[in-house]
């Protein structure tokens, strides 16, 4: 019989998480549903040299690098879309603190399926013959690079392809809209590459906004792209993703997403982002003070809401889910 | 040309040039932003049946509430009829062949409809890699559109820092050094067919991929578009002014524009 896996953020992170650790994020990119908590709880707990795997920037790479605590980060599209560039990531990169190897978004989601696939290589003909595939961070002295993406020849038809080295993350923490104690989920939006990390990755910590009964999940198999054998741990926080986004359940926090990606543009002012929206709370609770009530009615009024309706009736109550977690926690 | 004030905006007329380039029926990815804003104009105007995506893959949406923040913001989640994800839009119906155009946006873009958008650097990057001077934003699903959609729409504002003789970084691969060396790699998408600027459209010579002036707008001229190019710019023999935009084609666009982001500047 399964077990509910439900344990707390803190544990969590303390579990599954070490200095150096390759750590990928699974989420809806680069400003939709991520596990941005995930990563301020990294911090948290002081961890850093990470080698940071996401398919996209997010405002939590943008707070990881921007902090200092990534070594090695690889990625696709690594900006924030209409906000602009990720002023964090950005004077990691451009310090030399945050070496930053480019991949396009197809490539890295073949990658994680490759990892999944547990095969060595997927190949494309995408990146190559641009620089993406002739300029390595991580081998900057290699020029044309040939080990980043290699060409390999189709032995059908001799054509020649690239070959993307597949991914297969030590830990990932995974955004969902819901899941079940057991670790069934449901994802709303795309999944950009859930699907994959999910079976890539040699661990995975679900985060979800909220956490519904079993029978949920059999009323609806066909929406469970991540079923509870492949995952180890479940966390429960809503507003997970905050400031971005979760469909059907609250949009995008503009102010806030403006906000902290300006504070990141600066030392400086990235230490006082820190002590006010990383280590000022002690709970849940007081994450959702921090964020504050007029705001979180404001990003809860989403035109996404209906996507939830199916699901309402079978959410479990704050005091169900924390005894759960006590008895995970223990 | 008039000599009164605009009734549209440059990034107006950019955005509706690009709408034009689409044809009903097709199956086109849109990236964030302008060209999100060119592609569903042109779905609200003359394109009702095109078969939009983005490379997260939601399919079947318009955006509501304006520009959407991000191409998986709720803005464009709230009328989807299909979510699915990366593999399946980049991979399955863009690297695949399936995708008639893309619509992609660049930093900097050379003559031969190269693409960089992943930074600026004080002069060559060199035989070592160096981190740039200014990161941007990288390539993102650009690269994988440019290789694989039967053509690509490049739209970028026309300053002289974004037009370079070479780009100085290749995210995105356009006819990389001309003639046919794009052929060398297999793509299966066909190239950039037009680099739409805020002055005018610039088109490839069939033969050497080089791009020329095609057409400039009712505001615009040849000598400023010129002036604005980092390299010697062809003229082509049949270069033609652009239509102003129609009250119909206005009307569509601020429709989709909601929020006005065109008409900021």
């Amino acid at each position: 019989m399964p077990q509910p896996k439900l344990i707390s953020l803190a544990t969590a992170v303390d579990r599954f998480t070490q200095n150096g650790v390759q750590y990928a994020s699974g989420a809806a990119l680069p400003i939709g549903s991520d596990t941005i908590v995930f990563g301020r709880e990294l911090l948290r707990q002081g961890r850093n040299q990470l080698h940071a795997i996401f398919h996209c920037n997010s405002q939590q790479l943008n707070l990881l690098a921007g902090a200092g605590a990534v070594d090695k980060a690889e990625c696709g599209f690594s900006g924030l879309e209409v906000f602009g560039f990720a002023n964090g990531l950005r004077r990691a990169v451009e310090t030399g603190v945050t070496q930053l190897e480019d991949y396009s978004n197809l490539a890295m989601a073949i990658r994680l399926l490759g990892g999944a696939m547990n095969w060595p290589f997927v190949p494309a003909t995408v990146n190559i013959g641009s620089d993406i595939q002739y300029r390595s961070a991580f081998s900057p002295e290699e020029y044309p690079s040939t080990s980043k993406i290699p060409m390999i020849t189709d032995p059908f038809s001799g054509r020649q392809l690239g070959a993307f080295q597949s991914l297969q993350p030590e830990v990932a923490a995974i955004h969902v809209s819901m899941a079940d104690p057991l670790g069934n989920a449901i994802m709303l939006g795309t999944e950009w590459s859930r699907f994959e990390l999910s079976r890539a990755a040699k661990k995975v910590i679900l985060v979800a906004d909220e956490i519904v009964h079993t029978d949920c999940i059999r009323q609806f198999p066909n929406l469970v792209r991540i079923p509870d054998i492949v995952v180890d741990a479940i966390v429960y926080w809503p507003f997970a993703a905050w400031p971005q986004s979760s469909p059907g359940l609250y949009d995008v926090d503009e102010d806030h997403m403006r906000s902290m990606n300006k504070a990141l543009a600066t030392e400086e002012t990235t230490q006082q982002y820190l002590k006010d929206y990383v280590f000022s709370y002690q709970s849940h609770r007081d994450y959702l003070d921090m964020i504050g009530s007029e705001k979180r009615e404001k990003i809860t009024q989403t035109e996404t809401s209906f996507l939830m309706d199916p699901y309402r009736k079978w959410i479990l109550s704050a005091d169900e889910i924390a005894k759960l977690v006590l008895e995970g926690d223990r | 040309m008039n000599s009164h004030k605009l009734e549209y905006t440059r990034q107006e007329m950019m955005a509706i040039a690009t709408g034009r380039e689409l044809r009903d029926g097709e199956l086109a990815i849109f990236g964030v932003g302008l060209s999100m804003l060119a592609g569903y104009f042109a779905q609200a105007h003359h394109a009702p049946n095109i078969r939009a995506m983005t490379e997260g893959g939601v399919y079947g949406a318009t955006p509501v509430g304006g520009l959407p923040w991000g191409i998986e913001c709720n803005r464009i989640s709230a009328n989807a009829t299909s979510f699915t994800n990366g593999v399946d839009a980049l991979g399955f119906l863009v690297a695949s062949g399936r995708c008639d155009v893309g619509i992609i946006g660049a930093a900097q873009v050379d003559k031969f409809g190269n693409v960089n958008t992943t930074g600026i650097w004080d002069g060559e990057i060199g035989d070592h890699y160096r981190a740039p001077k200014t990161r941007l934003t990288g390539a993102g699903g650009a690269n994988d559109i440019a290789c694989g959609a039967g053509r690509v729409l490049i739209m970028v504002a026309h300053e002289p820092k974004r037009f370079a003789e070479k780009v100085t970084y290749i995210s995105s691969p356009g006819y990389l050094d001309g003639g046919n060396t794009r052929e060398r790699y297999g793509f299966i998408g066909g190239g950039p067919s037009a680099i739409i600027t805020t002055l005018g459209i610039l088109r490839p010579d069939p033969n050497t991929k080089e791009f020329q002036l095609d057409a400039y707008y009712p505001f615009s001229n040849i000598e400023e578009i010129k002036s604005n190019t980092n390299w010697e710019l062809k003229v082509s023999p049949m270069v033609h002014v652009v239509p102003e935009p129609t009250v119909d084609e206005l009307k569509a666009l601020r429709k989709v524009d909601e929020t006005g982001a065109l008409r900021k500047q």
